[in-house]
C-alpha cells in the first residue's frame, strides 16, 4: 500500500470503514489517522498521519510468537491466527509501529442494547487475544480492495502488488521516493508513505 | 462489509441504493441489510455527487438505528415543569390519543390566528411538506432553524452574484485557492465527497492552498500557507487587499468590470444611479460620444469604467470611480492592527493572487473560448458569523469580481444558476436576479419592501436578507416589541436543536417555554425534545420516503462540467415500534385539520409535478406516491422504481457549456456597488422609527465597509481577554451525531474535537497547563472544558470545536463530551447580529479559569 499523505485530509472515514468492516471492540483501531503538530505560530502546522500495520517483508512481530499464531501469508499479509493466540502480548512489544493491540474488553458498540452485531457473522476479535490491520484478506481474495482503500474521499490509499497486478505500485512509489516507516529498523515495511 | 462474511451466517444481503441524511448533502448511498438488519452502509460508485465514497459519519450512522435510546413510541409529558435537567416524566400514549390531542390544539390555534403556529425543522428534503402544511395552515412562521449559522451572510453574497445560493471552487482548472474561514473539499461543506477528491488531486498535481482562519483546521493543516486571523475581522482585510489590487497594483478585469457588473453606472453625488428620465434606465458614459446613454443602448462605443463626468450640471461619477475612491481609505498596515495579519502578508497574497488569476486569458472548451481564472477564493460561516457578516463576505467576494473568475473554467463558481428548468433574470437595471427556483426564500436583490413585522422571524425588518430563521427566538420572546399582535402558541419541531445549537441553552429554554404545546418529532430525546409536550417516534432516514429529488438542485448537484442527476431517496427496512416519518404525520395532521385538499393544492404548484401526473387533491397522498409522480414528471412517464433499483442516481442528460460555465454566458450584471441599499435603508427607517427600537443602518451602504463585532475591544486588564472561536470537525455533524459511539471513538482520539484550544502564551499568563479541566465563561453563559494547549490556534482566541457539549438524559454517548460553543453565545439581539442579513454574531469574549 502507499499513502498520499499529501492526499489525506484528516477525515478519519477510513478508521470508520475499518471499524464497522472489523467490529472492534471500543477504541480498539486497526487503522486511524495520527495527527502531530509542528512549529511555532504563526508558522505553526499539523499534519495527517494514517497508521496501520505495515505487512512488513521482515515483521518482528511474528518471530517473537510462541504459539506461532502471527505468521506470513504466502502473498505477504502478516496475520493473527485468534485459535493460537494466547494473549502474552510479545508481538505488540515488538512492534515498532505500535500497530497491535489485545482485547481487554471484547465487547462492541451499544453493550446494553440489541445491536447488528449480537448474531453476526462479522464477530468481534474474542477477549485476550492480540488483534491488528489485516489487510483486509477477505476482501482481496475476493479481488476487492481493503475497506479503507475502498472509501478513502480523496483516494489517499493506493493498494495493489508493486510488481504485477492491475495496477503495479513499484513505478509510482520510486517516482514520489515514497517511504517506509522507521526505516532502521529493517522491518521493510509494505505500506510506503509518499508526501 | 464484504458479503462473504454475512453468507457465512446463512444470511443474503439486500442492497438499498438511497441518498445519505447524515448532513445536509444528499450522497448517494448504498444501505446494506442481512437478517433484517442494516449492517452497513457503502458508497455507490453510481452516484455522480459522490462516486462511491462515504465519509466518516455516513458510515457509521446506521449504528443511530439501533441506539438503545431510540425513540419507539408517542408520548407525552408527566411533569408539567420544563427546564434543563428536569425529568419529563415521559408517559406511553397511543399514536390516536397523540393526535388528537394535536389535532384539536391546532385547530383552536387555526381558528383563532394561524399564525400562532411554528414549524421547526432542519431537514432540507422534508421542506416541501412542512412549508405546505404551514402554508395551508396559515401560519407564515414556518422553517425556524439554525440556517443562519452557517450562511445568511454568504448565501446572500452568492445568491446577488453568482446567482446561486452556495458558492463553490473549479478545482480541477483551478491553480491558486484561497479558503477563507471554510473548510470546502475536507468533508465539512458543500458536495464534500465531489469536491474532497477534485481538491485532493488537484493539490497532487501542485494547486497552491491558502487557508485564512483562526484556528489551523484541517484544510489550513493541508495549506501550503496558513494565514491566521483575529476573529470578525476578515471585511478589514479584504477591504485591504481591495485597495492593494485595486489602488497600488492597478489590477483589475477592466473587461469585465465594463461587460458584467454595474462599475460603469453613474452614480449621483446622493449615491443613486443616474438614471434616464424617461426610461429611468441606469446611465453609463460613452466616451467615444462624450454623453451619457441609458446602459442598454445600442450604440455605446466606449463605456467609461473610471471618471467624474458633469452632465446636466450635475456631477457624476462611474459606480467604480467611487468604489477606487472609497478603497483609498483601507490602509494595510491600519487593516494590520485590526485583523493582526501582517501588511506584508496581505500584499504578498494580493499579488499572488492576482497574478494566479491570469486576468485576459482564455481557454477552449467544447469549442468555445472562454475566460480562465485559474484563481479563487471561498468564503462561509468565517466571515459570515459576525455582526458585519454581509459587507464582510461581500468584501471578500469582490476580490473575485475584481479578477473577473466568476463561474468560468478555473474560478471562483455558484452551484448551478443555470438548470434544466431554472436561469437567472436580468432586471431592468440590467443586473443579474436569482432564479426563483434557487431563491426559494426572499431574494436579497430586487430587496423586498420593508413593512412592520407579521412574521416572529422579523423578516419584513431586513428587506435585502433572504432569510432571518435565527432571529426567531427575538419574535417569539418580545412579539409586541416588533409590533406583532399574537403570540406564539404550537410548535412542531424535528431534526433540528436550538437548545445546542443557537445560543445560551438557559435563555433558548425560556424561549421554548413560551410555547403551549411541543410537538417534538424524534428519533433520540435530545434537549429540545427535552422540552416537549408530546414526543412523536420519527423514522430515521433509512426507514422514510421523500420528495424527489432528495438532492434539490438548488445546492445539491455538482457544479462545473458534468451531469444532472437526481436522488431518489427510499426506505431499507420498517422503523421499529412505533415510528412514523415525520412528513407523513404532517399530511395525517392536514387530513384531520379538514386542509388537505389546500395541502395538495399547494403542492400541485411547488412540486414540480406535470398535469399528466397530477395529485387529486381531496386525497390522503402518500409521500411514495408524491416521489414517483415527481420523478415521472421530471425523469419521464416510463420512471418506475425499478430505475432506482441499483443506484438511487438518475441521470437526465449532460450539462451544456452554458450550464457548466454560466459566467460567459449570462449577461445580468454583478453589483459592486450596492446602489439597491440606499433606498431599502431609507424605506426601513420609518419603521424602525415608528417600533421605537435600536437599529444599525450602517449597513445600508452602496460601498462595502467593515463593521467592528460588539465584543471586538478588549480593555487592558479584563479577564474576558479571549475570543471564542468555531469550526467544524469532518467526522461530527452539527449536534446530531454525537451519540454515534464510533464517531465518539474517534473524537476521542483527536487532540482538536473533545478539547479547547488555546496558545501557550495565554496558558502561561493565565497559569494554565496543558490538559487541566478549566471553566470557559462570557458575559452570556459558561461550561467547562480540557485544555489543549497549542501552537495552532490564534493566541488572542480560544478554539472550542464543533457543536458539543450534550446533557440530554438519553444521550448516554455524547453527553459532557467537549464544551459548548453555543451556550457562550447570548440570545440574538440588535446589537449582536448583522442587520442587513440576519446573520447572528458569534464574536464573544471569555475568560478561562482552572476548574476547582
Amino acid at each position: 500500500m502507499i499513502v498520499d499523505l499529501q492526499k489525506c485530509i484528516g477525515c478519519n472515514a477510513c478508521t470508520i470503514a475499518c471499524k464497522v468492516e472489523h467490529n472492534t471492540p471500543n477504541d480498539i483501531h486497526y487503522t486511524q489517522v495520527l495527527e502531530y503538530e509542528y512549529g511555532e505560530f504563526p508558522n505553526a502546522g499539523r499534519t495527517f498521519l494514517p497508521a496501520l500495520c505495515s505487512h512488513c517483508e521482515n515483521p518482528p512481530c511474528v518471530p517473537v510468537c510462541p504459539t506461532r499464531a502471527s505468521y506470513t501469508r504466502d502473498d505477504g499479509i502478516v496475520l493473527i491466527d485468534h485459535d493460537r493466540c494466547i494473549g502474552c502480548g510479545a508481538c505488540i512489544l515488538a512492534c515498532p509501529y505500535d500497530q497491535r493491540s489485545r482485547v481487554e474488553d471484547e465487547r462492541t458498540v451499544f453493550h446494553d442494547g440489541e445491536t447488528v452485531f449480537e448474531n453476526n457473522a462479522n464477530a468481534a476479535p474474542p477477549k485476550g487475544v492480540a488483534v491488528k490491520c489485516d489487510f483486509c484478506y477477505h476482501r482481496i481474495d475476493q479481488g476487492g480492495v481493503p475497506a479503507c482503500v475502498e472509501t478513502c474521499p480523496t483516494d489517499a490509499r493506493i493498494f495493489g502488488e508493486w510488481d504485477g497486478g492491475a495496477k503495479p505500485l513499484r513505478k509510482m512509489a520510486a517516482q514520489y521516493n515514497a517511504k517506509g516507516l522507521l526505516p532502521e529498523k529493517g522491518t521493510e515495511p509494505n505500506v510506503l508513505y509518499i508526501d | 462489509m464484504y458479503s462473504d462474511k454475512i453468507e457465512k451466517n446463512g444470511d443474503t444481503l439486500t442492497s438499498t441504493p438511497t441518498v445519505c441524511l447524515g448532513c445536509y448533502n444528499c450522497c448517494g448511498v448504498k444501505v446494506q441489510t442481512a437478517g433484517g438488519k442494516v449492517v452497513d452502509v457503502i458508497g455507490d460508485k453510481e452516484a455522480v455527487n459522490s462516486h462511491g465514497y462515504i465519509c466518516a459519519k455516513g458510515r457509521a450512522r446506521f449504528l443511530d438505528l439501533y441506539d438503545p435510546s431510540r425513540v419507539l413510541y408517542p408520548m407525552k409529558r408527566g411533569n408539567p415543569e420544563k427546564g434543563i435537567g428536569v425529568d419529563p416524566e415521559w408517559e406511553r400514549i397511543s399514536w390516536d390519543e397523540a393526535l388528537d390531542t394535536i389535532t384539536a390544539r391546532l385547530a383552536q390555534v387555526r381558528e383563532n390566528d394561524p399564525r400562532g403556529l411554528v414549524i421547526s425543522h432542519f431537514d432540507l428534503p422534508g421542506y416541501g411538506i412542512s412549508k405546505n402544511f404551514g402554508a395551508a395552515f396559515g401560519t407564515t412562521n414556518f422553517h425556524w432553524n439554525r440556517a443562519d449559522y452557517c450562511g445568511a451572510a454568504p448565501h446572500w453574497a452568492h445568491l446577488m452574484t453568482n446567482a446561486s445560493f452556495n458558492g463553490e471552487i473549479d478545482f480541477e482548472e483551478c491553480r491558486y485557492v484561497i479558503l477563507w474561514g471554510t473548510q470546502l473539499g475536507h468533508l465539512a461543506e458543500t458536495i464534500p465527497l465531489h469536491s474532497a477528491g477534485e481538491m485532493a488531486a488537484a493539490r497532487r498535481k501542485g494547486q497552491k492552498l491558502v487557508v485564512i482562519d483562526p484556528f489551523c483546521t484541517n484544510p489550513a493543516a493541508k495549506a501550503d500557507q496558513w494565514i491566521p486571523i483575529k476573529p470578525g475581522t476578515d471585511g478589514a482585510m479584504a477591504l485591504a487587499m481591495l485597495n492593494i489590487m485595486v489602488n497600488e497594483f492597478g489590477t483589475y478585469d477592466a473587461e469585465f468590470l465594463i461587460k458584467r457588473t454595474n462599475g460603469i453606472y453613474l452614480v449621483q453625488p446622493d449615491g443613486h444611479y443616474l438614471r434616464h428620465a424617461d426610461s429611468k434606465k441606469p446611465m453609463v458614459w460613452d466616451q467615444g460620444a462624450a454623453v451619457a446613454k441609458p446602459f442598454d443602448a445600442d450604440d455605446i462605443s466606449d463605456p467609461a469604467l473610471e471618471g467624474i463626468f458633469e452632465i446636466d450640471g450635475v456631477q457624476c461619477q462611474t459606480a467604480f470611480n467611487a468604489f477606487k475612491e472609497h478603497l483609498k481609505q483601507f490602509d494595510a498596515e491600519a487593516a494590520e492592527k485590526i485583523t493582526t495579519v501582517p501588511a506584508q502578508i496581505m500584499r504578498d497574497l494580493t499579488r499572488e493572487f492576482t497574478e494566479a488569476a491570469r486576468i485576459g486569458s482564455t481557454i477552449e472548451v467544447d469549442g468555445h473560448q472562454l475566460p480562465y481564472r485559474p484563481a479563487a477564493i471561498h468564503f462561509k460561516r468565517g466571515s459570515g458569523a459576525h455582526k458585519g457578516g454581509a459587507l464582510g463576505s461581500f468584501a471578500i467576494h469582490l476580490l473575485n469580481i475584481m479578477v473577473g473568475n466568476l463561474d468560468v473554467p478555473g474560478g471562483q463558481r455558484g452551484v448551478n444558476p443555470i438548470g434544466p428548468f431554472w436561469a437567472p433574470d436580468t432586471d431592468k437595471d440590467g443586473m443579474i436576479v436569482v432564479a426563483q427556483h434557487i431563491a426559494k426564500y426572499n431574494k436579497p436583490y430586487p430587496p423586498q419592501t420593508p413593512k412592520m413585522p407579521e412574521t416572529l422571524d422579523l423578516h419584513e425588518l431586513l428587506p435585502a436578507s433572504i432569510f432571518t430563521r435565527g432571529l426567531y427566538p427575538m419574535g417569539i420572546d418580545n412579539p409586541e416589541k416588533f409590533g406583532i399582535d399574537y403570540k406564539p402558541e404550537i410548535l412542531l419541531i424535528g431534526r433540528t436543536n436550538p437548545m445546542m445549537n443557537s445560543h445560551n441553552a438557559e435563555a433558548m429554554g425560556e424561549t421554548l417555554k413560551k410555547f403551549d404545546l411541543q410537538v417534538s418529532f424524534a428519533t433520540f430525546i435530545d434537549e429540545t425534545a427535552e422540552f416537549a409536550d408530546i414526543l412523536l417516534p420519527d423514522a430515521h432516514d433509512f426507514e422514510r420516503w421523500d420528495l424527489f429529488p432528495a438532492n434539490d438542485p438548488y445546492a445539491f448537484i455538482a457544479p462545473g462540467p458534468g451531469q444532472w442527476y437526481w436522488h431518489m431517496r427510499q426506505p431499507s427496512l420498517e422503523g421499529p415500534g412505533e415510528t412514523r416519518a415525520w412528513t407523513e404525520v404532517y399530511m395525517d395532521l392536514a387530513e384531520r385539520l379538514g386542509i388537505l385538499e389546500e395541502f395538495n393544492n399547494l403542492g400541485a404548484s411547488n412540486w414540480g409535478i406535470s398535469d399528466a401526473h397530477r395529485l387529486d387533491p381531496t386525497k390522503r397522498h402518500t409521500v411514495k406516491d408524491i416521489a414517483e409522480r415527481q420523478a415521472k414528471t421530471l425523469i419521464g412517464d416510463d420512471f418506475t422504481f425499478e430505475d432506482v433499483a441499483r443506484t438511487s442516481c438518475l441521470i437526465s442528460r449532460d450539462k451544456t457549456i452554458e450550464e457548466a460555465y454560466p459566467g460567459a454566458f449570462v449577461e445580468g450584471r454583478v453589483p459592486i456597488y450596492l446602489e439597491h441599499l440606499i433606498d431599502a435603508g431609507a424605506a426601513l427607517k420609518p419603521i424602525i422609527d415608528e417600533l421605537g427600537i435600536e437599529w444599525d443602518f450602517r449597513p445600508y451602504t452602496p460601498l462595502v465597509r467593515h463593521i467592528q463585532c460588539d465584543e471586538f475591544h478588549h480593555e487592558e486588564g479584563d479577564e474576558y481577554d479571549l475570543l471564542i472561536v468555531n469550526f467544524k470537525v469532518p467526522f461530527q455533524t452539527q449536534s446530531i451525531s454525537q451519540q454515534n459511539i464510533w464517531l465518539d471513538e474517534v473524537s476521542r482520539a483527536n487532540p482538536y474535537t473533545y478539547n479547547v484550544m488555546m496558545h501557550p502564551s495565554a496558558a502561561a499568563r493565565k497559569g494554565l497547563e496543558d490538559g487541566e479541566r478549566v471553566l470557559v465563561e462570557s458575559h452570556h453563559g459558561k461550561d467547562e472544558g480540557t485544555l489543549k494547549v497549542t501552537e495552532i490556534v490564534h493566541p488572542e482566541c480560544l478554539g472550542i470545536p464543533a457543536t458539543l457539549g450534550h446533557w440530554a438524559r438519553n444521550l448516554h454517548v455524547a453527553a459532557k463530551k467537549g464544551t459548548s460553543f453555543n451556550t457562550l453565545l447570548p440570545p440574538p439581539n440588535v446589537k449582536r447580529i448583522d442587520t442587513l442579513s440576519g446573520q447572528v454574531d458569534t464574536c464573544v469574549r471569555v475568560r478561562v479559569t482552572k476548574l476547582n
